[in-house]
This record gives structure tokens, C-alpha cells and sequence, in this order.
């Protein structure tokens, strides 16, 4: 438990250290607090100050209460003011900090290659900058305002005790502190208790969005009244413990009731027995307004330290982002890259995706092994082989995307890892198989990696691509949004913007991944047209996913289980046989769907 | 879902105030037992508060002065006040259980009784309905909505009780003075506007603030998906500055809500305690000319200073009603649909041999004023398997799904052996049509569960379909064979094993007309043809209706219905249609036309290109253990 804390509190730290917001003019803040908590054992020293000075004495005067009650009004003023601005610092500090935080978890990601290597662990990068830090705000916020409030009220409460009666102070704070005792023991049950709660709405959640997503299919098979048990049963399961919970946790709450009953039974015993003759009854009647003040922070911050659990682990996820080192950074400083079309020469390539560090970390089984190749500048190189034979990836160390694990990669005689950022995003260009569209025009796609570049020119590219007239055929040319991802064009027209962005960047490599599914016929020729412009004259690697592309490429690769296991021009490998034998006869045969009819001339 | 505001600034909170009053009506109507049970849990919380502030006045009366001012003898007087004390502690602690708990029994079982009726509501519905409202929306209306809705019912009994509590509390101090009666009802009407008009402002600028906490999200998530063309353009200084402009903007609201939330909270500390401090002033002036006692003024105080913490739950009641408000509209669409899957009374056929379908000039669109389907007038004979023949968008799927009912028709009928689809009961049209669509839904159940869908099936039923699919050997390779929990959506099996799947599903049915949309796409075409000529031989043959676009899957039909534009353009067999219709012709022979021109160019690329072609093939051993399942993105 202690070392959880300790744990805690070197996480904040680092978040700090990263977000200089968060500690900056820190302890102004925690003084202003504490003078603002004044506020509230004001009220507690005036009854006091009445009942003594003025009403036990009977010889009271109008205006000595008054001037009491004016004191009193003018410290409550003053406290107000300075809680506010605690307050009100902690929020800014908060906002500022956990907004640097974010920016810098944001930048990091796009450092990391897993971003784009593990396209399945993407979701959860967004929780890190999402979510995770929204628990994280909303703890240093709401829970930073009651850690600072609470500590702040406790200590003064029974600063303002011991001055009254020594005695009384240590008794209540013995009892706070054994009753805070028993409400850790509490959280630990309620923890318990909320997994089980959130694994069955976890349960009652996914019965239902079967439920909803599936309904097709229930329809389609008249499940629907097995489907109604299932969601029934999951949510009645999630019902009764989410009750109980409430029940459980409620019981635990009033507890404190009993607690401030008895210790005021304790403090009015104790202070008419125990004080002979030390004790003014203004200083019990405070002690009895005291005690409520008492408890109440000790309740809050029970809370404030179970919320920091889901918090700390927020900020554990955050910064175990935050430390994964740039395993492909920018060479310092960069080498630039030849002018004219690029060579490419890779020496015994191997690569393994990394695990992930929750599964163990290190590396997964090799994707490619070790890959001897020279691409002659200017040829066009198709890339095959089945799924999982490694072929996406040997593209995207080329564009390096991705570090080998072993071997070395050069192109135009520079070695890959030496070439700065700046010279290779501009030179080698990768259009990926989704070409992925931001929620922009087709202009501002297109131009998305140079945004100086004019409409017109960009209403060339298209015309130099041969696709003037599917332009011409949007409702407002390139001035058409494309919805988010792209979402109103179809994926044959996404891949031409695609194309298009490709061609303004006017690459020396350039590396395809050609889409598996299918398109329209009329669309698959514009496509088709298009790769062809953009390819000549200019290296290019394809990934092929169609027997048409590998025979009009210079050079065919065959990659098999992450081996290069032939190469040679398309004719040769037909004659040869072997793998691209087996997938030559499975293109003919029509999968894919694109190929069919192919087989009466190969 | 969660990234939408609530309400729109426009929103007064008398309008929300008043639907919320509507809504509470309707849910505690329905569960007015639990309700009452809070209800009475919260008043009799209060009164114990006040009878607390009363035993505090009475100790310092007969205990406290007397005792430590007056030098009288502790003799007795105070036991009766610690047993006051503890009794009136246990009391209040019985109150809170009793109102916490059965606050939240009502809340959670309202939202589980919506959830339920919610969903049981939607089954109930036309795809068409289904279809206009996104599945996302939906989740999130039953997964989210449904539990802010029923928020407003969780403070409700309290702030009743605290209602209760403020009246009492003011005819508690009147009673005991008049004059503090005065100032404590101002006060406490001061601090409950105070409140009230603080939270209302805090939630407005929440609102804003969520809106721009889903911005960001947006920007997040489209800019690590697009991870690879912004790392492929060298973009991410530049995606940052975005993000950065996001965050700042949100981070600006953010301060500011702490701006409103802070200055209210700082009063609604400050105004109570000022507040006292009249009081006590007034008071010991009252009790210095004789008007009241030292016990009498303790007690109006402590009973003060306990109304604070109570008095801001009344803020969060209405929070919580202007959140329930805006989800129980979004609720309320789902509850009220109006467009349900209607049925007649005609039971199933029991006759073992393939069903006739004919059509009777169906007109459709899935949004009526464009239909994708026009006056389709077909006749399928009983055991034939016909294809759907037509280019994208030419209507082929919807009328596939118009043969399983899964839509209706705007105009004409389907027929199974002369019967309207719409005429057959319940369970009726599962019962002899099968549909199976490109993707597959798989349900977190077994691969046996997967296929039986809740149908009582004879023992080996299963493993028979799943032959016929051609499914049984990977399925036997799964750690418990058919036995084989799939995990949510079936995510560890390929495209291809899943659409196996969906086929046994639709085939352990022994359906008499059977409908694939699509359904072999990511199927072998040797394994898809042994599929259908197995089928033939099937205990109970089927007719097949199968929706194609690929080439050798045309080829496995008895006869091809060519569609385009919404219409029949033609029938017969795949030779007669591409003799004679040129579409269809021009459709099937678009890929080997551009493949030929293709060829072509290859051959003569290839000849330049031969001479410098060196070949270094290293021979490729099998090595199994390289992951199949690595995606090629």
C-alpha cells in the first residue's frame, strides 16, 4: 500500500517534470488554501468568542458583539477570496499542465513506428491521449481541489482544537485517525466490489451491442428470443450486483454518522467530566461545531485517495508512452539523398514485430529473413506473395517506417538509417493500400504534404493522371470534401486522391501497396492508368495484389513465408513454376476477382 | 457518442425543469414502492438532523453552561444526552442506508428496465427503421443514454428530503425566534439561488468544454489512423500544431468552467458561514435582552451549519435533470418506433423439397423516393440455383435481402411457393429461408452455438453442416474443436473460415430456399463450387439465389439474372446471356479486355528488361512458425 503510494507520487513527479505547469507557483497555491480553510472555523471561534465573552459574562454590550461579528465577517470575506484564488490556481495549473502533457504524448506516438507497425494497438494510443488524460485532469482537478481543501480544513480544525483543550484535541484526532483507518479497510471492499460491478456492465454492455450490431443476422435466422434471454440474463446479472454495490457502499457511508454522534458524545462526556474547571463551555459548544468540520474532510479524502488509484493508473499508462524510446528517429545530422531516380539495395534484411510490452516485450517470429536485393534505378518492381508473406513489409522498410531488425538497406549508395527525415519524406513516397483521407477537400488531401501548392496546379495533377474528367464529374472538382476518412468517395476514388497526392510530391521511389479489393471496372482502368503515370521514370516498389501488375512490372519479387524465394520478369517465373507458379495458377482461377479470363493467354 | 453536448446553450432551465419534471413523473410512476422507500429514507435523515440540533441546544442548556460556567454538579444530566447523541446518530445512519440504497435500486433498475425494454424494442424493428439510425448511435443510446437518463433519479429522494429539510429548518429557527427566523430564511433562499445558479452556469460551460474534449478526440484518432501518410509525407510537426490547436482551445474552456465553478463554490463556502455569523451576532444580542437562551441560539446554529453540505446536492439535482433530459429524448426515439417488422398467421411448410420463389413487380429503395429496384418481376424454379448478375449499384444485394425479407418491399410482393413473405407467422420465414450475407456476425458463443442459433438440432446436425460448408477441418483444428468459444466477434478466424461459418449456419437450417449475398467472397472457388455441388446432393436440396461478382462463381449457376439500373434486364443461361446481352457480356469481359491490353505492354516491358534481370533465388523452406494471422497493411 505504501509503496503503491511512493510509486504514486514519483509518477506525478515525472508528469511534472514533463508538464512544468503542473508544479509552477505550487506552494502559493497551498498557502492560499489554508488561509482560505480559515473560513471555516470562523464560524466555531465566534460561537466560542459569543458565548464566553458576551453571554456567560452577562455584562455584553451591542457594539463588542458587533466588532466580533464584524472580525468575523471580515475573515470569512478573506477567505473566500483566498479559496477562490486557490481554487482557481489549482484549475489553471491543471488545464495548462495536462494540456502540455498531452501534446507531448501526442508528438511522441507519431514519433513511435508501433503507430503505424501495430495498426491494432492504434485505439489505445488514442485513450493515451484522450481518456488517460481526461482521468488524469479531472483527478488534479476535482481531487486536487479536495486533497488541497481537505488537508488544509483537517489541519486547522485541529490546530484551532489543541488551542482549545489539548485533551479533547487528542481524543478526536485519535479517533480520526483510527475511523480513517477504517474507511481504507472499507475502499478496499468497495474496490473488490466496483471490479465486479464493471466486468458485468462490461457483460450487460456487450449482450446488448450483440444485440444491436447483430440484428441482421438475428433477424435473418429468427434468433431473436434467444437473443432477448441472453441480453435479459447479462443485464439482470449487472442489476442485482450494481445494487448491491450502492447497498454495500452506502452502509459504509453512514458510517459516519455513527461516528460523529458518538465522538460528540465522547467530546460533551469528556468535556464535562475530564476538564474540571479548564474548560469555558464557548470551547466545548466550538468543540461539538469543530467535530462536524472534522469528519467531513476525512470522508472526502478517503475518496480523493481511491480516486487516485484510477488516476495513477492513467498517468502510469501516459508515461509508459511517454518512455517508449523513438526506435526510428532522425539521423543527427542527416545525410540528403542523390538526385534522379533512387537505387535500392537491401543486404540480409530480416525483421520481427516487436511485442508488445505487456506481452512480454522483445521480438515476435522474423516476418522477413535476411533479403539480398538490388533494385536498378527507374525500374518498376512488383513485389507478391500470399498474405503474411512479409511483402507490406519489406515496403515499409524502404520508406523506413519500420528499422530492420538485422541487415542494411541503402538507397542511392546512402545508407538508409544516415538519410535525414526531410530529404527521404520528400523523395520516397509511400501511398498506402486504404489511402487514408483527412476530413478536408480533395485540394487540401492532395496538398496535404505541401500546403503552399495552388489550386491549379492541383487540377493539373489530376489532368497529368488522365483523370481530368472524374474530377470534372464531382459535384465541386477539387473543392469537394471527402467526408471523414474520406467517407463520400468509394475506395477506388480514395486511392486516386491517393495518387494524386503521390504525384505532387514527385517522388525518385516510390512504393505501392496496391488495394485487394475489388473495384469497378470503369474505375479499375482510370486506377490503372494513373499507377502507370505516376510510376514512370521514377523507381518504383509495388505490392501486387493482381496478376496484371506483376506482369507489366520490370522485375517481380516472390516473397514466401518472408523469404525471397524468386525473381525474375513475369514470363520466366510462369516457366518456372514454384511459388509464383502456385499463385499465377490461383490468379487465373479467378480469386480476387479481378483476374477472370486471364488463363486462356498466360 | 459521449464527445456530444448534452444540450444547446439556447436551453433555459425552466425548459429543462420542466421536462424533467415529466420525465421524473414517468419513471417513479413506475417504481413508486422504491421511490416512497427513499423518499422516506431522506425525511427521516432530516429530521434526525434536527432533532440532533435539538439535543445540541439542550445539552448546552442543561448541561454544558450549567456545569462548566455555573460550577453545578455533572449528576445525571448527561447520560440522557450521550444516549440522545448515539441514538440520533444511528438513526440518521439508518436513514442514509435506506435512502442511498433504495435510491440506487431505483436508479439502476429504471435503467436496466429501459435498457431491457430498449432492446427488446429494436428487435422488434424493420431493418428499414434500423437502418436510418447508425449502430454506433444506437450502443451508445442503450449503453449511455439509458444510464443518464435515469441519473436524475439518484439525488432525487435526497433533494426531496433536502427540501424538507430548508422548510423545516426555517420553522425550526422562527419558532425558536422570530427575528433569526428571518435572517436564516434569507439566508438559506440566498445560498439555495446562489447554487443553483452557479451549477446551472458550470454546466453550460461543461457543455462547451465537451465539445471541444470531442474535437480533440477527433483530431487523435484521424491523425494516428492516418499515421502513415502523415509519416510517409514527414507531417507530424505539422499534425501537432493541429492537435496543439485543439488542446489549447480546449484547455481555454477548461480554465474558464474552473473560472465560474470556483467563484460558486467559493461563495456557496463563504455565504453559509457569513450567513452564521449574522445569525450569532443577532442571536446573542436576542439573548443578552433576555429573548432567547444560550442553548436556544446553539441550537439554531448547529442546525445552520449542518444544512451546507445538503444544500449543494440541490445544484447537482439539476445537472443531473438537464443530462437525463437530453438522453431520455435520444431514448425515447428508440422506445417509440413506430416502424415494426409486421407478420401474418402462416406457418411453416413442411414439405422437404426447394421452394419457388417468384416476384410480383417489387419496387424498392432504401429511401423511398430513389428506389434501387423497379418492378422486378422474376420466377425462380423450385432446386434451381440462379445467380445475380450486375455491376455495382445495379440493385443485386437488395434484392437478395428482399428475398429473405430482411427489408420489405414498397410495392409488389415476394412469394414462397405462392405464399407473401408477409403473410408467414413468426419463426415462419427462418424456418425454410436462409440468408447469408458477405459478413459474417459471429457471437461471443461457441463455434456449436454460432451455428445452432438457439434452434433445437439433432446431435450430429452440426458436424453435417459443417461438413457441407467445409468448415469441419479447421474447426476440428480449434483447441475444443466445435466446442470452441469464438470470443467477441469471432475476431481470431479469417475471412474465409467466417463466411464458412455463416454458411453452416444458414445450412444446418436445411432451409428450401437459401440466399447468398456475397457469402463466398473470401472462399476458395474450387472450395465454393465443391460447397454448392454438395449442396445439391443434401438430404433437404435447396434453391440457391446467389449474388456474384466474381467470375467463377457465375459460372456455378444454372441460370444468371442480369440487373442493371434497378431492373431485369435479362434471364437465361450464361451462355444465352452473352450471346445476346451485350451489358452482360460487357461486364464480364471488362477485366480481360484491360487485362489483355495489360499483357500486352507486359510482354514488351518484359523483353527490355530480360537482359539485365539477374536472378538470385534462394530456396524458401517451410517455416510454420511465421505468424499467418500478421495483417498487410
Amino acid at each position: 500500500m505504501i509503496a503503491e503510494r511512493a510509486h504514486l507520487l514519483r509518477a506525478v513527479l515525472r508528469a511534472a517534470e514533463i508538464a512544468p505547469s503542473l508544479r509552477r507557483g505550487f506552494g502559493l497555491t497551498l498557502l492560499l488554501a489554508l488561509v482560505g480553510t480559515s473560513g471555516q472555523v470562523v464560524v466555531p471561534i465566534a460561537v466560542q468568542q459569543l458565548i464566553d465573552r458576551h453571554l456567560g459574562s452577562g455584562s455584553t454590550s451591542v457594539a463588542s458583539v458587533l466588532t466580533t461579528g464584524t472580525i468575523a465577517l471580515l475573515a470569512v470575506l478573506v477567505a473566500v477570496l483566498c479559496t477562490r484564488a486557490a481554487m482557481l490556481r489549482l484549475v489553471r495549473a491543471a488545464a495548462h499542465g495536462l494540456s502540455e502533457l498531452r501534446v507531448a504524448t501526442f508528438r511522441h506516438v507519431h514519433d513511435l513506428s508501433v503507430l503505424h507497425v501495430q495498426a491494432e494497438r492504434r485505439g489505445s494510443l488514442v485513450a493515451r491521449v484522450t481518456s488517460d488524460i481526461e482521468v488524469i485532469t479531472q483527478f488534479v482537478e476535482w481531487g486536487g481541489v479536495g486533497l488541497l481543501v481537505g488537508t488544509a480544513q483537517l489541519s486547522l480544525v485541529l490546530v484551532v482544537m489543541l488551542a482549545y483543550d489539548a485533551v479533547l484535541a487528542a481524543i478526536v484526532a485519535v479517533a480520526g485517525l483510527l475511523y480513517a483507518l477504517l474507511l481504507l479497510s472499507f475502499q478496499r471492499v468497495l474496490r473488490r466490489l466496483y471490479d465486479d460491478v464493471r466486468s458485468r456492465s462490461a457483460s450487460a454492455v456487450a449482450a446488448m451491442s450483440e444485440a444491436i450490431s447483430g440484428l441482421p443476422t438475428i433477424r435473418a435466422y429468427g434468433a431473436e428470443s434467444r437473443t432477448r434471454e441472453r441480453v435479459d440474463d447479462a443485464l439482470e446479472a449487472h442489476r442485482r450486483i450494481e445494487v448491491r454495490s450502492h447497498v454495500v457502499g452506502a452502509s459504509m457511508f453512514s458510517t459516519a454518522e455513527v461516528f460523529a454522534g458518538a465522538l460528540t458524545a465522547v467530546v460533551v462526556g469528556a468535556g464535562v467530566l475530564l476538564v474540571p474547571g479548564g474548560l469555558s463551555a464557548g470551547r466545548l459548544i466550538a468543540f461539538l461545531f469543530l467535530v462536524t468540520l472534522f469528519i467531513e474532510p476525512i470522508q472526502m479524502l478517503v475518496e480523493v485517495l481511491n480516486e487516485a488509484q484510477t488516476a495513477a493508473a492513467g498517468i502510469r499508462r501516459v508515461l509508459g508512452v511517454l518512455d517508449m524510446p523513438i526506435d526510428v528517429a532522425d539521423p543527427q545530422p542527416g545525410r540528403s539523398l542523390p538526385p534522379g531516380p533512387l537505387a535500392v539495395e537491401a543486404r540480409g534484411v530480416s525483421y520481427a514485430y516487436p511485442r508488445a510490452p505487456e506481452d512480454g516485450g522483445g521480438h515476435g517470429p522474423l516476418i522477413l529473413r535476411d533479403i539480398d536485393v538490388v533494385l536498378r534505378p527507374g525500374s518498376r518492381v512488383a513485389v507478391v506473395g500470399e498474405t503474411g508473406s512479409g511483402k507490406s513489409t519489406f515496403v515499409k522498410l524502404l520508406c523506413r517506417l519500420i528499422d530492420p531488425t538485422s541487415g542494411s538497406i541503402e538507397l542511392g549508395g546512402v545508407p538508409l538509417e544516415q538519410v535525414a527525415f526531410a530529404s527521404l519524406r520528400k523523395r520516397v513516397i509511400s501511398v498506402p493500400q486504404e489511402g487514408f483521407l483527412f476530413d478536408a477537400t480533395i485540394a487540401d488531401n492532395v496538398r496535404y504534404g505541401q500546403p503552399a501548392i495552388p489550386e491549379a496546379e492541383i487540377e493539373r495533377a489530376f489532368d497529368d493522371l488522365e483523370l481530368g474528367d472524374w474530377l470534372e464529374s464531382l459535384p465541386a472538382g477539387v473543392a469537394t470534401p471527402v467526408g471523414e476518412r474520406g467517407s463520400r468517395l468509394s475506395t477506388g476514388e480514395r486511392q486516386l486522391v491517393a495518387l494524386a497526392r503521390a504525384w505532387v510530391a514527385g517522388p525518385d521511389l516510390l512504393l505501392l501497396d496496391e488495394a485487394t479489393s475489388a473495384v469497378d471496372p470503369a474505375l479499375e482502368v482510370r486506377l490503372r492508368r494513373a499507377v502507370e503515370r505516376l510510376t514512370a521514370g521514377r523507381t518504383s516498389v509495388t505490392v501486387a495484389h493482381r496478376l496484371s501488375t506483376a506482369e507489366a512490372a520490370d522485375e517481380v519479387l516472390v516473397l514466401d513465408q518472408g523469404r525471397l524465394v524468386q525473381r525474375g520478369t513475369h514470363r520466366d517465373l510462369v516457366a518456372e513454376g514454384g511459388v509464383y507458379g502456385r499463385l499465377h495458377a490461383d490468379w487465373s482461377a479467378g480469386i480476387g476477382g479481378t483476374t477472370g479470363g486471364a488463363e486462356a493467354r498466360s | 457518442m459521449s464527445a456530444e453536448p448534452v444540450l444547446t446553450t439556447e436551453t433555459s432551465p425552466l425548459t429543462v425543469l420542466g421536462r424533467g419534471a415529466r420525465l421524473i413523473v414517468y419513471l417513479v410512476r413506475r417504481f413508486p414502492g422504491r421511490f416512497l422507500a427513499a423518499v422516506l429514507g431522506a425525511v427521516s435523515f432530516t429530521a434526525a438532523i434536527i432533532a440532533s440540533a435539538f439535543v445540541v441546544g439542550d445539552a448546552t442548556d442543561e448541561l454544558i453552561v450549567p456545569v462548566l460556567d455555573g460550577g453545578e454538579d455533572v449528576a445525571g444530566r448527561l447520560a440522557p444526552i450521550v444516549w440522545l447523541l448515539l441514538g440520533i446518530s444511528v438513526w440518521k445512519a439508518a436513514g442514509i442506508v435506506l435512502r442511498r440504497g433504495t435510491a440506487a435500486s431505483l436508479q439502476v433498475t429504471a435503467m436496466t428496465r429501459l435498457r431491457r425494454e430498449l432492446i427488446h424494442r429494436l428487435l422488434d424493428a424493420s431493418l428499414r427503421w434500423y437502418g436510418r439510425h447508425g449502430v454506433g448511435d444506437l450502443l451508445s443510446t442503450a449503453d449511455v443514454d439509458t444510464k443518464q437518463a435515469t441519473f436524475v433519479l439518484a439525488p432525487l429522494p435526497f433533494a426531496t428530503g433536502v427540501v424538507g429539510l430548508l422548510v423545516g429548518a426555517g420553522v425550526v429557527v422562527t419558532g425558536t425566534d422570530p427575528v433569526l427566523g428571518l435572517a436564516a430564511v434569507v439566508i438559506l433562499l440566498l445560498v439555495v439561488g446562489v447554487d443553483l445558479r452557479g451549477s446551472w452556469l458550470t454546466f453550460e460551460a461543461m457543455e462547451e468544454a465537451q465539445r471541444r474534449r470531442g474535437r480533440v478526440a477527433a483530431i487523435a484518432h484521424e491523425s494516428f489512423d492516418g499515421a502513415l501518410t502523415v509519416k510517409s509525407l514527414g507531417r507530424e510537426a505539422e499534425e501537432t500544431e493541429r492537435f496543439r490547436r485543439g488542446t489549447d482551445h480546449l484547455r481555454d474552456q477548461l480554465v474558464a468552467v474552473g473560472g465560474v465553478w470556483t467563484r460558486y463554490r467559493a461563495l456557496t463556502e463563504g455565504l453559509p458561514s457569513a450567513g452564521l455569523i449574522v445569525v450569532l451576532v443577532l442571536g446573542a444580542i436576542r439573548v443578552d435582552s433576555g429573548a432567547l437562551t444560550t442553548g436556544e441560539l446553539v441550537r439554531v446554529a448547529y442546525l445552520l451549519s449542518l444544512l451546507v453540505v445538503p444544500i449543494r446536492l440541490l445544484g447537482y439535482l439539476l445537472w443531473d435533470t438537464a443530462q437525463s433530459v437530453a438522453a431520455w429524448s435520444r431514448v425515447e426515439r428508440v422506445l417509440h418506433l413506430d416502424d415494426r417488422q409486421s407478420h401474418g398467421r402462416l406457418g411453416s411448410s413442411t414439405s422437404d423439397t426447394p421452394a419457388e420463389v417468384t416476384t410480383r413487380g417489387l419496387t424498392f429503395g432504401y429511401d423511398p423516393e430513389q428506389p434501387v429496384l423497379r418492378d422486378v418481376d422474376l420466377t425462380i424454379p423450385p432446386g434451381t440455383v440462379v445467380a445475380i448478375v450486375g455491376p455495382t449499384g445495379s440493385g443485386k444485394s437488395s434484392l437478395a435481402v428482399l428475398l429473405a425479407r430482411l427489408w420489405d418491399p414498397d410495392v409488389g410482393a415476394v412469394q414462397l411457393d405462392g405464399r407473401d413473405l408477409r403473410e408467414l407467422a413468426p419463426g415462419a420465414l427462418p424456418a425454410e429461408v436462409a440468408y447469408v450475407s458477405q459478413d459474417t456476425f459471429l457471437f461471443d458463443d461457441s463455434v456449436e452455438g454460432n451455428v445452432a442459433l438457439g434452434t433445437s438440432l439433432a446431435p450430429d446436425a452440426v458436424a453435417e453442416a459443417l461438413r457441407l460448408a467445409n468448415a469441419e477441418v479447421f474447426v476440428s483444428a480449434l483447441p475444443q474443436g466445435a466446442a470452441t468459444p469464438l470470443g467477441e466477434r469471432g475476431a481470431t478466424l479469417s475471412g474465409g473460415q467466417r463466411q464458412r461459418l455463416a454458411l453452416a449456419r444458414a445450412l444446418v437450417r436445411r432451409p428450401r430456399l437459401l440466399v447468398l449475398d456475397d457469402a463466398t467472397s473470401a472462399v476458395d472457388p474450387s472450395v465454393e463450387a465443391r460447397i454448392l455441388r454438395g449442396l445439391k446432393r443434401a438430404a433437404r436440396p435447396s434453391t440457391v439465389v446467389l449474388v456474384a461478382s466474381r467470375r467463377a462463381s457465375i459460372l456455378l449457376a444454372d441460370r444468371i439474372v442480369f440487373v442493371e439500373d434497378g431492373r431485369v434486364r435479362a434471364e437465361g443461361t450464361h451462355e444465352e446471356l452473352l450471346a445476346t446481352v451485350p451489358g452482360y457480356a460487357r461486364l464480364l469481359e471488362a477485366y480481360e479486355q484491360d487485362a489483355a491490353e495489360r499483357h500486352e505492354q507486359a510482354r514488351r516491358a518484359t523483353d527490355s528488361a530480360r537482359a539485365r534481370a539477374h536472378r538470385r533465388v534462394q530456396e524458401g523452406s517451410m517455416h510454420p512458425d511465421v505468424s499467418a494471422g500478421q495483417e498487410e497493411t
